[in-house]
């Protein structure tokens, strides 16, 4: 078992607000001082994509973009895998939720994660092709990577 | 307003395979419409950029797809460059491309068609998943689907760098050829994709096609659409993933069209209807008839389905074994919808053998992987067809080659009117005067289901819960009720 902490940042940076989560990532690669144990990887991808990515990694943190009903754009929330529900059947192969992925990896034999934390960031617009994000969206970016690199200081140097 | 019901689903892409479900004053079905998001602005998105960066864009625009619209639009550079590829080139397109067919294909089986047809359809929705499928079949099972996932995923690695959203893609060519070291592994992998394909076939007989209730359901005109299909064929008109021209035949399985995918544009039209952001694709010579099958319609079908029912059989030997199995059974044309999961493991079956044919042809490790002679055209039209169907993207570019025009025809564009139809038809079954009756989620999406849409641009989902929504609408279009899973 890797001992050390994945970031993933997930998202399509070609959607808008959609690549909320992979900026995230790139702005916390470059706050990473002290911190150079931590891997960051951007993605665009769900399921079962995401075994291969957490596999042997102890601490895994996702960040997501997300649309809840009434949620204000720019705020963020931190999820644990319990807040998704159970485990459930797609109506797309591709469409495989988390939970579901990790007791698939857990069960196919893959060292899935102990401690999987999510941090979604409400967003507004994800049905437009573009490379800019919506601006409350755009101030979030620095703030959440700033909170997910002093939580890290936290568990590694207390 | 009536006695509407509304669900919010928190999904990362709201409107995400939403069905609506129209009754008339009886309240019996009358139609049945397939949602999806719109995504906006994609042409804007690409005008000015120049032409070659296409085969990096697109695979973004889908993630379930990302391969087929890759090597669709390196095949448009080709043509916008006036380039053919070398023989080894064109040799490891198709080693990535089969590669792809084989990943995409069982996890769409193993994933979407077995929690169905292996753990059941009446079964308890929590158990019928993946996970469900691994306790029914076991393991051991399980474990080869990912091993077989992972080894396909590394070849279209080793070429495009990113299973996921190749980034490969030349005109004339390939990026990178195969070294004589890598053959091996790609042997071994396509040894081992051939006799799962086997496994999966029996799996698929002995569970499905020996379980009467299954094959009767499968027989069942609830899932009988009859619908025209079109489909690439090679020269001898045999299944080709890769290149080749487009065949359509009619509901009666003759042949009405066959034409260079260039000319698709006077075959193929596209209608806008008020309930969908869809345009809607029907066969121009015939005209837009609406949502009917039968012998008037002007719908056709794509995919595993299609291809069976179009080419006159498959381009490798064990696969041809296993399409006239099908034939016997079937008859031709098949207009089963849920036969679409049979031809899709015969596929997987073609794709291996010819994985295998690739893996140990001499050509495959030539380092003459690019031909640079361009004569540039500025326009381009690259077909492919991608395991959900035909899949067209048509370029034309300045004289420069920054992008003017971007046009794609999308297998979920093809078969959005025919899966409305599909679920109109289970859905009948289970409403009958205003009442809805227990069962019609899972019915319904068993009729989608066999289609494996891609329904935008959703590569990945927070949510925990299946995103499929069914409202039922009244004569005066009110939300009656609203079916979904425990959201």
């Amino acid at each position: 078992m890797n001992s050390r902490t994945l970031i993933i940042g997930l998202g399509n940076t070609i959607l808008s607000d959609d690549g909320a989560g992979i900026l995230v990532a790139r702005e916390i690669k470059k706050r990473r001082n002290g911190l150079k144990s931590i891997d960051i990887v951007e993605a665009s991808l769900g399921g079962i994509g995401l075994i291969d990515l957490m596999a042997d990694y102890n601490t895994v943190i996702i960040v997501d973009s997300i649309k809840t009903e009434n949620g204000s754009p720019g705020t963020f929330y931190k999820l644990n895998i319990n807040d998704l529900g159970d485990t459930a059947y797609p109506c797309s192969s591709h469409l495989l939720d988390l939970r579901t992925t990790i007791e698939l990896g857990k069960k196919m034999g893959y060292n899935m994660p102990e401690s999987i934390d999510i941090y979604a960031i409400e967003i507004r617009e994800n049905t437009t092709f573009s490379e800019s994000l919506s601006p409350e969206v755009e101030k979030t970016i620095p703030e959440l990577a700033k909170k997910i690199v002093e939580e890290l200081i936290l568990i590694f140097f207390l | 307003m009536g006695n509407k019901i509304t669900v919010n689903p928190i999904t990362r892409l709201e409107g995400h395979g939403k069905i609506d479900i129209f009754l008339n004053e009886n309240g019996d079905v009358e139609d049945a419409y397939l949602q999806v998001t719109e995504l906006r602005g994609f042409e804007r998105f690409c005008i000015g950029r120049p032409a070659e960066e296409m085969p990096r864009i697109v695979p973004n625009i889908c993630g379930v797809c990302p391969t087929p619209h890759n090597m669709a639009s390196t095949k448009a550079l080709d043509s916008i460059y006036g380039v053919t590829p070398t023989p080894a080139a064109k040799l490891v397109r198709t080693l990535q491309y089969n590669a792809n067919f084989i990943e995409d294909h069982y996890i769409h089986f193993f994933f979407l068609a077995a929690p169905d047809f292996v753990v059941g359809p009446e079964a308890n929705p929590v158990e019928r998943n993946i996970l469900g499928v691994i306790n029914k079949v076991g393991l051991e099972i399980g474990k080869r689907v990912i091993d077989i996932r992972r080894r396909t995923r590394d070849i279209i690695k080793l070429i495009a760098s990113k299973p996921v959203h190749p980034e490969g893609g030349l005109p004339g060519g390939v990026p990178r050829g195969i070294k004589q070291e890598e053959r091996k592994t790609i042997i071994e992998t396509a040894d081992l994709c051939v006799e799962f394909a086997q496994f999966a076939l029996q799996l698929f007989k002995d569970v499905v096609l020996k379980n009467k209730d299954y094959l009767d359901l499968i027989l069942s005109d609830v899932y009988n659409l009859k619908t025209y299909y079109m489909a690439l064929v090679d020269e001898n008109k045999k299944v080709n993933f890769y290149e080749g021209k487009l065949r359509v035949i009619d509901p009666n399985g003759r042949e009405v069209s066959f034409f260079h995918p260039n000319d698709y544009t006077e075959y193929i039209g596209e209608w806008v209807e008020p309930w969908t952001y869809i345009r809607l694709t029907h066969l121009r010579k015939i005209g837009w008839k609406g949502l009917i099958e039968g012998d008037d319609t002007s719908l056709y079908r794509v995919g595993p389905l299609a291809r069976f029912n179009v080419s006159e059989g498959m381009a490798t030997p064990l696969a041809q074994k296993e399409y006239e199995q099908m034939v016997s059974t079937l008859g031709k044309p098949a207009h089963h919808t849920l036969a679409y999961h049979w031809a899709r493991l015969i596929e997987a079956l073609q794709a291996a053998e010819d994985l295998q044919r690739i893996s140990i042809d001499p050509l495959l490790t030539s380092t003459d992987i690019r031909n640079m002679n361009f004569q540039f055209t500025g326009k381009g039209i690259g077909c492919v067809e991608a395991c959900r169907g035909t899949l067209i993207h048509h370029y034309e570019t300045d004289n420069k080659g920054l992008i003017t025009k971007v046009n794609m025809i999308v297998a979920t564009q093809q078969n959005a009117a025919p899966i409305g139809l599909s679920v109109k038809k289970a859905a009948q079954r289970f409403i009958k005067g205003g009442e809805v009756r227990e069962g019609l989620l899972n019915m319904a999406e068993m009729a989608f289901r066999a289609y494996d849409p891609c329904l935008g641009c959703a590569t990945h989902t927070i949510h925990g819960k299946m995103p499929l929504v069914i409202d039922v609408h009244d004569h005066t279009g009110n939300v009656i009720k609203t079916v979904s899973r425990d959201i």
